[in-house]
Order: C-alpha cells, then sequence, then structure tokens
C-alpha cells in the first residue's frame, strides 16, 4: 500500500509539472498561470507537510498549551513582512506620497473586519480548519473539507447579500491605514517587527515545555522520512510560507485562496438569482477579489488552488496520510454550519487568514492585524461553544 | 493570457475613467428623475462646450496625464508602452500596467539603417495585443525621446489613437508614484497594417532637395546651438558621431528643449506655436525636423506634428547620415575641422 501511494503521489507531481509546462506555452495562459499553478503547488505541500493552519495552531495552543504551531504563524509573518518591505521599497520608493502598492491586500481599516474575523474564526472552530485548510486536507482524503467548502459557499452568497450594508456602513466609512505611509518603511518594519516578537515571546512563555523532536536518522532513508513523512518543524513551514508570500506577491499576486471559490459563488449565484446583481465598490477594494472577467476556463487563483490540492494530495499520500474518515453526523453538521461562517467571514473581510490576515499583515495593512485581532477572538468562543456542546 | 479587469489600489476608490468615446453603463436604480434632468442639462452643456472646443483643437487627443495614465493603463483598449533606451529600466520598475518596447530592437531594423520594417511592426502589436482601435500610450526615459520615436512608427504604419504621457517617466518619478515589476498579461492579436505614411518620413534625397533649393519644405535642426553651429560635432558621451558637422544649409535652430516645460511636459499650443513661428516654421509649407540619430527630432515632430497640426516629416537619418554623406552641401558657421580625435 504505501509503495501504491507514494507512485500516485509521484504521478501526480508528474502531472502537474506536464501541466505547469503545457500552460506555459499556451497562448491564452502563459509563463504566469504556470508559476502561479506550481506555486499552488509549493504552497499546498508545505501546508501539508508542516500542517500549517491558523485554526490548528492557535487550537494547539489553547487547548495544549503547545506554542510551536503559533510560533510558526508568527515566523511566517515576520519573513513575510521582510520581503514585502523589501519588494514593496522598489514598488513604491514614496510611501508617504499617497499610493497604496500595487495589488497588496491593504484595505480600510474598519469595524466590518470585526465581523469577519469573529466569523471566521468561528467557522474554523466549528469546521475544524481555516479555509486553505480545508483545500489541503481535501488531499488529505478529509470528508469534512468538501462539506465545509460548499458551505463557504453558501456563506459567499450570505456575505454577498449583507455586503451593501456593510460596504456603506463600514467600508466606506474606514481610513485606509498603511503603516509606512505613516512611519516610513523603517518605522513600520520596526513596529510590526516588535508587535510580532512581542506576541512570539508572550506565546512562547506561556506555552508548556514541549518534549523534544526526534533526530533525524542520519542516512537518506531518515532525511526521506523527515521530509515526506513526519510533520515539518513548525518554524519551517513559517519560513517556507513566507518566503513563498513574498515570490508570489512580486511575480503575481499575494498569496490568497478564496477568491476562484467567491466568484463561482457570485457566478453561479447570481445566474440562480440569490446573489444581487448590484455590489457597489465590491471590485475596487484591494484583496481576493471576485470578479475576474475571463475567457479561459481557469483563473490565475484557480489554478493556484488546484495546485494546492493536488500537491497536498500527493504530499498525504506519499507520507501515507491520506486517511479518509467516516466523520459522525454532528461533526458533518458542525462542519456545514462552520464552513458557512466560513464564507461569510471571508466576504466580508475581502480574504480569510491567508489573504487577509497573512497577505495583509505582510503588506503592513492595519486592516490585517484587526482582522486577526477579531478571528483569535473568534477562535477563542468558537471553541468554548464547540466544547460545550461535546464535539 | 487571460486579461484581468482590475483596478489596482491607490487609484483611489472609484472605478477607472474609460477613454472618451466610452460609457459606463448607468445602473436604472441609482437614477432618479431629478438626476436625469441634472446630468441632461450637463451633459448637453459639455457637449456643446466639447463641441466649440473640438473646431478649434486639434481633432485629436495626443498627450495623456500620469493620472490618466495610473487609472487607464489596465482597461482592455488602453496599451501603454514604455520605450527607454537605458537597459533595465523598464524590469527595475515600470508604470503598473505598462509593456516593454525595446528601441534597439523593436523600433529600427537591426540589420539594415532602417525603421522597423512592416512585417516587424506587426508582430510586435500583435504581441503587445494592440488591436486597430486600441489606444496606443506611449512614455520612457530621457525626455520621452524614444517614446515620441516610437509614437512616429505607430503614426507612420497608420495607427489611429497614438499618444503620449506628458512628462514621461521622469514626471512619473517626481509625483512620487508606485511602480511595478511585473509585466501586463495581454491576448496576442493579429495586428495589420492598414495604410502605410510614408509622407511622415523625410529621406536623405528630400533633405538635399531642400539644402539645394529645389524644395520649398523647410528644415528645422533641433540640436543644441552648439551643434548646429558645427562648434560640437555631437554632444558629449555620443556614441554615433558624424566626421563633419554644422547643420544642413537653410535649417533653422529650435533646440527641443524650447518645446517643454521644467518638468518635461510639453508647453501649450499657444506657446509653440509662438516658438516655431519666431523661427519661420507655422506649417503654411511641410517641415522637416532633424537632430543627430532621430530620437530628438521625433519629439520635436512630435510637437510640430500631433500638437500643432503642422504638416511635419522626420529626418530619421538625421545628422548621422547627412554628416556621413559624400558630397551634400553643409553650413558651418563655427568652421571647425574633423581631426580624428
Amino acid at each position: 500500500m504505501p509503495f501504491a501511494g507514494r507512485l500516485l503521489a509521484f504521478l501526480l507531481l508528474a502531472a502537474l509539472v506536464v501541466a505547469a509546462w503545457h500552460l506555459h506555452g499556451s497562448v491564452f495562459y502563459g509563463r504566469v498561470s504556470s508559476w502561479v499553478l506550481l506555486s499552488g503547488a509549493v504552497f499546498g505541500f508545505v501546508l501539508q507537510r508542516s500542517r500549517f493552519c491558523f485554526y490548528c495552531g492557535l487550537r494547539e495552543f489553547i487547548e495544549e498549551r503547545d506554542a510551536r504551531p503559533v510560533l510558526g504563524l508568527l515566523a511566517a509573518l515576520a519573513v513575510g513582512t521582510i520581503g514585502y518591505a523589501v519588494v514593496l521599497g522598489a514598488w513604491v520608493p514614496f510611501p508617504e506620497a499617497g499610493q497604496y502598492p500595487p495589488r497588496a491586500h491593504v484595505g480600510p481599516a474598519g469595524w466590518h473586519l470585526l465581523v469577519g474575523g469573529l466569523a471566521f474564526g468561528a467557522g474554523m472552530a466549528f469546521s475544524g480548519s481555516c479555509l486553505s485548510a480545508h483545500f489541503y486536507r481535501l488531499g488529505e482524503g478529509s470528508l469534512l473539507a468538501p462539506v465545509a467548502l460548499a458551505g463557504a459557499a453558501g456563506g459567499f452568497i450570505l456575505g454577498f447579500n449583507a455586503w451593501e450594508f456593510f460596504y456603506l456602513r463600514a467600508l466606506t466609512e474606514a481610513p485606509v491605514l498603511w503603516l509606512p505611509k505613516h512611519l516610513g518603511y523603517a518605522g513600520a518594519l520596526v513596529l510590526q517587527f516588535l508587535a510580532v516578537a512581542a506576541l512570539a515571546f508572550w506565546v512562547w512563555r506561556r506555552g508548556a515545555v514541549q518534549p523534544p523532536r526526534p533526530a533525524v536518522g542520519r542516512s537518506l532513508r531518515g532525511i526521506a522520512r523527515a521530509v515526506l513523512v513526519e510533520r515539518w518543524p513548525h518554524w519551517v513551514g513559517g519560513v517556507a510560507v513566507g518566503l513563498l508570500a513574498t515570490a508570489t506577491y512580486l511575480r503575481s499576486m499575494p498569496l490568497g485562496v478564496t477568491s476562484e471559490l467567491g466568484r463561482l459563488a457570485r457566478k453561479f449565484g447570481g445566474q440562480a438569482g440569490v446573489v444581487p446583481a448590484n455590489l457597489p465598490g465590491l471590485d475596487e477594494f484591494p484583496g481576493c477579489g471576485t470578479a475576474y472577467m475571463t475567457e479561459v476556463l481557469f483563473t490565475p487563483n484557480a489554478l493556484f488552488v488546484i495546485g494546492l490540492v493536488v500537491a497536498a494530495l500527493a504530499g498525504g499520500l506519499a507520507a501515507g496520510q491520506f486517511q479518509p474518515e467516516r466523520p459522525t453526523w454532528p461533526r458533518l453538521g458542525l462542519a456545514l454550519l462552520g464552513g458557512v461562517l466560513l464564507g461569510f467571514g471571508s466576504m466580508i473581510s475581502l480574504g480569510c487568514s491567508i489573504g487577509t490576515l497573512l497577505s495583509g499583515i505582510q503588506a503592513f495593512a492595519v486592516s490585517g492585524w484587526i482582522f486577526a485581532v477579531a478571528l483569535v477572538a473568534g477562535v477563542y468562543g468558537g471553541l468554548r461553544i464547540r466544547r460545550a456542546l461535546g464535539q | 493570457m487571460t486579461s484581468f479587469h482590475r483596478p489596482l489600489p491607490g487609484e483611489a476608490s472609484h472605478p477607472p475613467s474609460i477613454p472618451p468615446g466610452d460609457h459606463p453603463p448607468v445602473e436604472p436604480s441609482q437614477v432618479s428623475h431629478a438626476s436625469i434632468m441634472k446630468s441632461l442639462v450637463r451633459t448637453s452643456l459639455v457637449s456643446a462646450f466639447v463641441g466649440v472646443l473640438s473646431v478649434v483643437a486639434s481633432a485629436k487627443d495626443v498627450l495623456v496625464t500620469t493620472d490618466w495614465a495610473a487609472q487607464n493603463a489596465n482597461h482592455p483598449s488602453v496599451r501603454i508602452l514604455e520605450v527607454s533606451v537605458d537597459p533595465g529600466l523598464y524590469e527595475k520598475g515600470h508604470i503598473p500596467g505598462a509593456l516593454n518596447v525595446s528601441w534597439h530592437n523593436d523600433l529600427v531594423d537591426t540589420v539594415r539603417r532602417d525603421i522597423v520594417s512592416k512585417d516587424e511592426f506587426e508582430a510586435l502589436a500583435s504581441r503587445l495585443g494592440i488591436k486597430p482601435d486600441t489606444t496606443v500610450v506611449l512614455y520612457g526615459d530621457n525626455n520621452n525621446w524614444f517614446a515620441a520615436w516610437g509614437a512616429w512608427i505607430f503614426n507612420v504604419y497608420g495607427h489611429g489613437d497614438v499618444r503620449l504621457i506628458d512628462g514621461g517617466r521622469k514626471k512619473w518619478e517626481a509625483e512620487k508614484r508606485s511602480f511595478d515589476t511585473i509585466p501586463r498579461a495581454v491576448n496576442p492579436t493579429r495586428y495589420k497594417v492598414a495604410k502605410v505614411n510614408p509622407d511622415l518620413r523625410a529621406r536623405l534625397a528630400d533633405v538635399v532637395a531642400v539644402a539645394e533649393g529645389r524644395s520649398d519644405a523647410r528644415l528645422l535642426d533641433i540640436r543644441s546651438p552648439d551643434e548646429y553651429n558645427g562648434k560640437l560635432f555631437a554632444p558629449a558621451n555620443s556614441k554615433e558621431l558624424s566626421i563633419r558637422a554644422g547643420h544642413v544649409p537653410g535649417a533653422v535652430n529650435v533646440p527641443w528643449v524650447k518645446a517643454v516645460n521644467e518638468d518635461g511636459t510639453f508647453k501649450s499650443k499657444e506657446e509653440l506655436r509662438k516658438l516655431y513661428a519666431e523661427a519661420g516654421v507655422d506649417g503654411s509649407t511641410t517641415t522637416i525636423a532633424y537632430c543627430r540619430i532621430g530620437e530628438r527630432s521625433s519629439h520635436s515632430w512630435f510637437a510640430l506634428s500631433q500638437i500643432l497640426g503642422y504638416p511635419a516629416r522626420q529626418y530619421d537619418g538625421s545628422w548621422t547620415e547627412y554628416g556621413n554623406a559624400v558630397g551634400v552641401p553643409i553650413n558651418n558657421p563655427s568652421g571647425t575641422v574633423w581631426n580624428g580625435k
């Protein structure tokens, strides 16, 4: 069985490479599409191998006092912050001049982010993962993930219906706060670094001492095991995500996984008449946009997510972690409800834990921080409710 | 490659404005009777004003502001092209949404000294995703000289809507605007040149004809006065030289720099008209502009032909051809002699 799994994993990766090569030469897709597919694959593989997920990390810290996953998340923020600062310094040489960096997820710092973050956090707690993790868990055979993603599509539709309210009452009333504009790059870097470092220190102190990781076996087999089977050290995953976030921002778009899901929800919801045709101002804000008009079948974000899922599947198969479990009905119900909250929260916040929190904070957006605070609160509250329900 | 219809952040939170001629549809739910009346009145007043203006002004817009470029760069029927002669400038950072055109490879023939051939030009325009009705907007380094050459080429090959970003790269930087390193994704098209305009181009024979008094065209030398007088064979650090100095007999001198303001933008139409009239260039006959290699003269050609609407030709061979040609008449007031140094 393990051999079959590894063979399948190899075939999947080969298929990805062939697909990327094909896209590269295609008139309709081109180099960037190929890059996007491959970077999605790298992301999915890293997520699966290091189990990088905002929910899992927070839960493990809250319930098991294991600080390491959260430290990995903070490492991603720290590394990405530096990377973004390097790129932003080239693209926006005068941050005080009032221009915002192209494509960066810097949005209005409004109270809609509190609502969205709370909803998203609770949704993570109920469904067991954030949206990007549900995508990678699809690759591990999770049967909750499809339910949660279906719920998320529904949540997006709910969000589109509530959009006008939030647009008029929150987004248009709130300023866009981009730290380098007010503090310069040096000031923004120092401030953000101090914030992340302070959080890291506090988390580390509150965490219980963990048993040391087993040493890597001193053989090729041992290395292969460490890379392909064992869970990666959390800081490795965090640093990898931070580097990848910088690379994708430089070459294509900031990291984000909800664009395509939202776009499909918007398109089919619109056709079914459950999404309002008039979504004022929605497509003017940076973030995981849902309005791509495209003449081809796969949008860039679709390619990114496909790459993510396929590579996560390959990673799971190679590690022997493709283990579909039959979930109980209460868990399925919670996953659906959680999915709806995830979708709703993402829609209102124009992104999720990756698109708004990670990519926003890395780009020095205060909107990212506001979303993060609400998200943590949502996870905490959602966990309490869920445990009270005995799940 | 898919085209993304997304405005960039930083372009303020209003939708991208569309080049004149297209109007976004208005949602019926947003419009009330009072506002219909108001906008009707407003539209008719504006149309009347524009109608009057267009009789007086040139028939088409040929210059755009940096603001316009910022807002419309990603519009499907606009193509912003950077033509910078310094290598690597575009790659280091360009106007978001701009595409790169290499002057040395894309706008000239690389084998014979000539402008880019029709076939190569069609291949270039196709690669950039240009259609016959695309608004082509060029900008670049070095005061937009090479971008003006690009604009001239597009006009020679009959493209309808060709403009320059007034002030070029320098103005964009001076306004502290942001850059991007990702090239815009465009779908290639099959561009065909409908009509070549050879009357925008002057050849050596045409210029010699003027020098020998056989043509009534006016010659305009737009180099610095010291080059015109023959004191300098070429500006310092020029690689392309001539072995004779001076100017074509009968040419008048209006240095290119007099056509622009401090920030690199073109002077107003009235100021330009006055500037050239003082030198005897008033559009009553064809003007032939030249410089050293034809890049600065493209800039002045643009001012004459596009802004002022005068009949004007660009002599792309310029002084590097004329000053190296055997047996052509030359005026060298300063009397300098080439000594091989």
